[in-house]
């Protein structure tokens, strides 16, 4: 079995229903995220657009966080999914330097590092992860790779050309895929960022660290 | 197309994304690879007085070697202030998880700690320079792979394009061994002669030289093999916001000195080829610092 997500951004709407979910499911603290949807306007007013990119664990098959991770904190499942046992980890952060997707952060009341685990627990119950089931237009679809006859198979064949990963030049081999993707939308270099431009400009962080 | 064609056609703003903390190595581990580079590089200098200068090592042994474990320590002591939960530090021998540079380091750097107060035993309660002497080589071929550990670290970070293996390996030997010969020069006082120190100096220049070329290849040459590699290197371009503490560090730890050992040479002037020496170590912490941080610079989504 090899989980793995697929987005289809022609259905996202940048609800954050999906956020809002993993943060309660996760109880994932403030200030920190294990699912966020990024927010790329594109063009030129009045012809602008605005694009929507759910960001989470790519769940990578060559993940970089579980290679660095000093005492096997990170691990895979025999399902495929990069888990993180918090109780191992040392805190060090080179999971945080080493993952290509920023999907790891550490955990400002555990002081450990902490991602999207594809909510295992729920999977191990038969349960899809929360942001699927929060998600108003299945633009989430989750599913068994190896198997041919689930929908995330059946979606990526369906739609071939239009399947994309981030950053595969890192030869990270994501299991995370997403249809409607340009390089807008999954490339950081395309777009610009603006200090103090944002539509919530009072976020703040907690520390992690005495030192930080 | 490139991200920089995509861009200027598209105007595309990110207007919300809640950015994970970018700087997550801190100085700490500037200190870390910095005091590394010391602790090991002094232990190559005295093998190398050892076997050029035998007779005039006398009471450097002892002495390089307790600069050894006094900057091993500080190594040590930052690694695990960096920790966020620094009580857990033993998972990295009981839980271990080899793939890691992290692990390995660690190991590596355990043995080193425990060879370098064999070293001490040695020399100052046994007080036998032969025994010393026998050791002191696989003293020294541990010191190599715990100098360069730490390249191995920051290439295992998929993230950050700048740091490559070969690259930081080199970079890695070359700052052990300007800051090694650097502190020898300092420790070896009156106790080296004119040509020990001149020896120790062209380590110090060639090293600083060798160093140097490697960053203004990255400089120059990186941006052209990895559109990554050029956003990162933008922040010590321009008015980026570490251009003026790479450029500082640049002439600090390797310009200014290897003009001053081409004027002590010429001069044969002792105090002038201390300068460089203290130049030296203090502008490689300042070079570290900025190698560390501009890659942790760049957002990642």
């Amino acid at each position: 079995m090899q989980l793995g997500f697929l987005v289809d951004l022609h259905l996202c709407m940048g609800c954050k229903g999906c956020e809002i979910a993993c943060k309660v499911e996760n109880e994932v603290p403030l200030s920190t995220w294990r699912l966020r949807v990024k927010y790329v306007d594109v063009g030129t007013f009045p012809e602008t657009k605005r694009t929507f990119t759910p960001l989470r664990c790519n769940h990578c098959e060559n993940a970089p966080c579980e290679r660095i991770c000093p005492v096997s904190a990170l691990h895979y499942l025999e399902n495929g999914i990069v888990n993180i046992d918090k109780e191992r980890c040392i805190g060090c952060a080179g999971c945080v330097m080493a993952c290509p997707y920023g999907a790891i952060y550490i955990d400002p009341q555990t002081q450990t590092a902490d991602k999207c685990t594809y909510c295992a627990h729920r999977v191990a119950s038969s349960m899809m992860p929360a942001c699927v089931v929060a998600c108003p237009v299945q633009a989430n679809i989750f599913g068994d790779l190896d198997d041919p006859t689930s929908n995330i198979s059946k979606y990526i064949m369906e739609n071939q050309a239009g399947v994309q990963v981030r950053k595969p030049e890192k030869g990270t081999n994501p299991h995370h895929f997403y249809v409607g993707g340009g390089n807008v939308n999954l490339n950081p270099l395309a777009s610009h960022r603006v200090e103090g431009h944002s539509l919530f400009n009072k976020i703040t962080t907690l520390p992690v660290g005495g030192h930080h | 197309m490139a991200a920089h064609e995509i861009l200027a056609a598209t105007n595309a703003v990110v207007t919300l994304d809640v950015a994970l903390p970018g700087t997550v190595w801190p100085w700490l581990v500037t200190v870390n690879m910095w005091a590394k580079s010391i602790g090991t590089g002094v232990i190559f200098m005295l093998m190398l007085l050892l076997k050029r200068y035998p007779q005039q090592v006398g009471k450097l042994r002892f002495q390089t070697t307790v600069v050894a474990i006094v900057f091993i320590h500080i190594f040590l002591l930052f690694t695990l202030a960096d920790l966020h939960q620094p009580l857990r530090m033993w998972h990295i021998f009981f839980y271990p998880h080899v793939t890691s540079a992290i692990t390995v380091g660690a190991w590596m750097a355990t043995a080193f700690v425990g060879l370098l107060f064999l070293l001490a035993f040695l020399s100052f309660i046994k007080k036998d320079d032969a025994a010393f002497d026998k050791t002191l080589p696989w003293v020294v071929a541990l010191a190599i792979p715990v100098t360069l550990y730490t390249a191995g670290l920051m290439s295992q970070c998929t993230a950050r394009e700048l740091w490559q293996m070969p690259t930081e390996s080199a970079q890695m030997i070359f700052a052990a061994l300007l800051s090694g010969s650097a502190f020898m020069i300092l420790l070896g006082g009156s106790q080296l002669n004119w040509e020990a120190k001149r020896s120790l100096s062209n380590i110090l220049a060639l090293s600083a030289f060798m160093s140097f070329v490697l960053y203004m290849s990255e400089y120059v040459f990186g941006p052209m093999k990895a559109e990554e590699v050029a956003a990162v290197l933008e922040y010590i371009k321009g008015d980026g916001p570490y251009t003026v503490m790479f450029w500082i560090g640049q002439w600090v730890a390797y310009l200014l000195p290897m003009l001053l050992i081409a004027l002590s040479r010429s001069s044969k002037n002792e105090s002038i080829l201390k300068l460089a020496a203290i130049l030296a170590i203090v502008g490689l912490a300042v070079v570290k610092h900025v190698w560390l941080m501009i890659p942790q610079l760049l957002p990642m989504s």
